[in-house]
């Protein structure tokens, strides 16, 4: 998928004056969570569940390559082939042959965020292979050439009347009609013809399972086990992170992420492979390959701070409480993840210094890392991530700031440890912040502070601070004195 | 008459110090004697914020040095306490005797309303007002320290006061500091739902913990709805809904 | 290619194992207590109901009925509700049981199996294109969340509860389990004997992605029916 997260603050611009997803942003999240709430409630004890659920993840990492080996060993038992990947341009060179070799004129797609990492439907294309998303929110934005608005509902902000008109420009639509569920009806005649016939399938992978070389994948569609179930040949894409050690841990991660995601117990198909079908089998894959990834994951994994960002699950919890999120939408995160768990991702897997908004565009409220089931703190990896550009950290492209705000704290960290110093600054600087001052509130300051004035009012450097007003309480009405500190 | 330290974050220091007198009043009310060490400056967060690890470290150490003898350091803000309380000790990551003072002084910071009933026990604070007021959940305060009863408590026991709920109390006002100022489309989307949702909740009255949000959503008021305040819990308390300056 | 495949660019393998070897170690955290769930201090009949229970928040439908002949009576009023012509049904021991070509001749409903097709593609098309409704068995009922377990094998094509519009399974109550893991621990105990595909099913297939409008029916089955025996 092609990279945008540079044009963070214009996207914002535009999304912020998209009335209609505004107006979706008004009413879908808030829906979710209350369904999150519902569902979540299931649990005797939801902190345990979720906590549960991080010290799932946190051994999953901890024992990464170890688990792979395992993984790989089952899933080769089991009939299974595995190859693995540097990056996107092996995992997509190795798809790409395979679909060549065995002659294959187009492929049906389950959902899967590290193909759009990876922009694999962009080679197959290229190269004469149509792959055809069939996640009916996914076939509307790869139609409508869109990134994806939400992780979980990719197109859920289109508008009937967008979806009307491209059905019936691309999908066989006889009727008009702006009715969600004919209009889904349409897309199940038109995408089940692809099923019919399809020859091979490719999906992602939910979650991999070590103790017996299993993949999963949750879904409510369908689409995901009919492009296992109907053509020979089923290629599985993981990024190496996918993997957790036992099967029971699975299902509680998969409890945890239906109930996060959208408040389901379970989703309606949990299908989980062992191997290629059987041979008194007649359907499912002869030959199922299981493609690992690792794009970029080995480097976070060698920075223990960074590699917690890898227990992500993908539930979209925590797109669904953030209020930046809330505001605008997927598109401005400019790439395949968006909400906070993008801002956890992308500036690990692209750079400090293509994300700079990025890990920034955010109040650090906190609200992302109390709803996360593997227990990711965002706001801790925001200010890492900050502190590592400020330093232009060469490991994670850092880019360090300009010259006039490392200044700034420079001088900041001499006068904070002094007392006289910090207040002489403060005695400086008062009547340049009140400039414009008018009865006691600021409406307007030259400098940097556009961004603030534009809406908002500030109350007027008071001419006493505190520290001031202390000195003169202190003759009235505190006989205590204040203690000297101690000096180291 | 019991003695607490008193940690006052700039944002009171310079551009709201009569919440500051406010809380002392309010102590000094409920028996306890102020202590407000003059070498105090700023517990460090917008270096954090801005990702100046080395600033920060300067004013931890500092703020450890001022604070660290104390039994007990109370102050009107929950982003500053959150700060010496969780980030401290990662900030001292690499450096074992001040991460060691770190974690002892961290028990002994507390947010207003979390000193006040959680340690003082404190219930009828001697205020009183009359009319309808809502409450803003500051983040800091709300997730940050998990206080949320306490500051409730207080208000709903105030007399001829009625607390009314707040649509998406727990949302934040969009804030965050630099964020205002540096994302101003967003934050200003923020605050605008922030407000409409005081508005709409028929409150005379939006309480809050927290200077920040105070700016913020105060800031915002200011130039749109001058005649609909916010304020700070302990002024409302301490002078009864009135602000004093 | 085969051979080629299971040893793939051994330097890719390497060098990604290699480079997470070679990261700083972590101690693993010992796991947290969590509460038992409530479903496993359940009786069967709490099972049963609280499986129907969910099933049905799901628009699933559910009957119960006694023995097999009470199953068969209830499937012929299910074919005259729904029209049912021609329906694909699995060769699992439970349908088996059933002895449904005889009752097809009786209710004047074709009868397919996928044992019927000499190939795979041709059994596609009569799933895909000519049957109104796949019939299954269920290995496992999981009253959590009102959910079937099915394990595909040569009695289990996956394509029965999947392409036709409407699914009915039939569920002998005995099946009944509280939670996922009793299922798994059944499922996945033999590597020997691990099957190809194990699903998880719970209602009919659904989707929200236009506009946050939820609606049943977009790949799989529009229409759930679980007959419970026993």
């Amino acid at each position: 998928m092609e990279i945008q997260t540079e044009q963070f603050t214009a996207a914002v611009k535009r999304e912020l004056q998209n009335s209609h997803s505004r107006a979706f942003l008004k009413l879908m999240p808030p829906v979710l969570n209350m369904k999150r709430d519902i569902g979540l409630s299931t649990f005797p004890d939801i902190d345990a569940a979720q906590a549960y659920g991080a010290a799932i993840r946190q051994e999953a990492m901890a024992r990464l390559p170890e688990l792979l080996e395992e993984f790989e060993k089952n899933a080769l038992a089991n009939g299974a082939k595995v190859f693995w990947a540097r990056d996107a341009k092996e995992a997509n060179a190795y798809i790409l042959h395979l679909a060549k070799e065995r002659e294959i004129k187009y492929v049906t797609k389950g959902k899967s965020m590290v193909t759009e990492e990876t922009g694999l439907n962009e080679v197959l294309h290229k190269n004469g292979v149509e792959p055809w998303e069939t996640d009916l929110g996914e076939f509307i934005a790869q139609q409508l050439h869109r990134p994806p608005f939400h992780i979980v509902g990719p197109a859920i902000n289109v508008p009937v009347e967008e979806v009307r008109d491209l059905f019936m420009a691309k999908a066989n639509l006889k009727e008009p009609t702006l009715d969600p569920v004919q209009l889904g009806y349409a897309a199940r005649l038109f995408l089940r013809d692809k099923f019919h016939h399809v020859q091979m399938g490719i999906t992602g992978v939910n979650i991999a399972v070590a103790a017996t070389g299993t993949i999963i994948n949750v879904e409510n569609e369908g689409n995901i086990r009919l492009t296992k179930s109907s053509p020979k040949i089923q290629v599985s894409v993981m990024s190496l992170e996918k993997v957790v050690p036992t099967i029971k841990d699975a299902l509680h991660l998969i409890r945890l992420l239906s109930r996060n995601c959208t408040g389901q117990k379970l989703t309606a198909y949990v299908s989980m492979d062992s191997g290629p079908k059987k041979k008194d089998e007649i359907d499912g894959p002869e030959e199922l390959f299981i493609v690992i990834i690792d794009n970029g994951r080995t480097k976070i994994y060698q920075d223990l701070k960074a590699r917690d960002a890898l227990r992500c699950i993908r539930c979209a919890a925590c797109l669904n409480i953030c209020p930046v999120y809330g505001q605008i939408g997927g598109y401005a995160y400019g790439w395949a993840y968006s909400g906070p768990m993008g801002q956890v991702l992308n500036p690990l897997l692209l750079g400090l210094d293509r994300t700079q908004d990025l890990y920034r565009t955010t109040t650090l409220c906190g609200a992302c890392k109390s709803v996360c089931p593997v227990g990711i703190n965002h706001p801790s990896m925001f200010l890492y991530y900050r502190a590592r550009d400020v330093l232009g950290d060469p490991y994670w492209r850092g880019k360090k700031r300009s010259g006039s705000e490392e200044r700034f704290f420079q001088a900041w960290g001499s006068a904070v440890t002094r007392a006289w110093l910090w207040n002489l600054g403060i005695r400086m600087v008062r009547p340049l912040i009140n400039k414009d001052a008018h009865e006691g509130v600021i409406s307007k300051m030259k400098g940097p502070f556009h961004g603030w004035f534009r809406t908002r009012d500030l109350p007027a450097m008071a001419e006493k601070t505190f520290h001031d007003r202390w000195k003169e309480m202190k003759k009235c009405n505190n006989p205590v004195p204040a203690k000297r500190y101690s000096k180291n | 008459m019991k003695n607490v330290s008193l940690f006052i974050p700039c944002t009171v220091d310079l551009f709201l110090p009569h919440i500051g007198e406010a809380t002392v009043t309010l102590l000094r009310r409920l028996g306890i004697n102020s202590i407000y060490h003059e070498e105090q400056t700023c517990c460090g967060q917008p270096a954090i914020n801005a990702g100046y690890q080395q600033a920060a470290q300067k004013a931890a150490k500092h703020f450890i040095k001022v604070f660290g003898e104390d039994d007990q350091v109370v102050s009107p803000s929950g982003s500053c306490v959150g700060m010496v309380k969780y980030h401290y000790p990662e900030l001292f990551e690499n450096e074992p005797e001040w991460r060691r003072r770190a974690e002892e002084l961290a028990p002994r910071m507390f947010e207003l309303a979390q000193y006040l009933v959680d340690v003082l026990k404190a219930e009828d604070v001697g205020a009183s007002f009359a009319g309808k007021v809502a409450y803003h959940e500051s983040c800091h305060i709300l997730r940050g320290l998990g206080v949320s009863e306490q500051p409730k408590k207080l208000i709903g026991n105030v007399p001829g006061t009625q607390l009314v709920p707040l649509n998406a109390a727990e949302s934040c006002c969009g804030f965050g500091g630099e964020f205002a100022n540096n994302f101003p489309d967003i934050s200003e989307s923020m605050v605008k739902d922030k407000v409409e949702n005081y508005l709409s909740s028929g409150a005379d009255l939006l309480l809050l913990g927290e200077p920040g949000c105070l700016l913020n959503i105060g800031g915002f008021l200011s130039r749109n709805h001058p005649r609909k305040k916010a304020m700070h819990l302990a002024s409302f308390l301490a002078h009864n809904g009135k602000e004093g300056r | 290619m085969e051979r080629n495949e299971k040893m793939q660019q051994p330097s890719a393998r390497e060098e990604i194992l290699q480079k997470l070897k070679a990261a700083p170690k972590q101690s693993v955290s010992p796991r947290p207590e969590i509460p038992l769930l409530s479903e496993l201090a359940m009786t069967q009949e709490e099972m049963i109901h609280r499986f129907t229970e969910r099933l049905v928040e799901e628009t699933g439908i559910v009957y119960r009925v006694p023995n097999n002949q009470e199953a068969l009576e209830k499937l012929a009023e299910i074919a005259r509700a729904e029209g049912l012509k021609k329906v694909m049904v699995s060769t699992d021991d439970v349908v088996a049981a059933l002895d449904l070509p005889a009752w097809g001749k009786k209710y004047d409903v074709i009868i397919m199996t996928p044992k019927d097709f000499p190939h795979r593609e041709s059994f596609r098309d009569a799933v895909f294109n000519e049957v109104q409704a796949g019939i299954t068995g269920a290995d496992f009922a999981v009253a959590e969340s009102g959910t079937l377990g099915l394990i595909h094998n040569k009695d289990q094509a996956r394509l029965v509860s999947l392409a036709p519009i409407l699914h009915i399974a039939i569920v002998p109550v005995e099946r009944m389990n509280p939670i996922y893991e009793r299922v798994v621990d059944r499922v996945f105990d033999n590597p020997q004997t691990f099957p190809s595909q194990f699903i998880f099913i719970t209602g009919p297939s659904m989707t929200g992605d236009i506009q946050g409008v939820l609606f049943k029916g977009m790949h799989g089955p529009r229409k759930v029916i679980v007959i419970l025996v026993g």
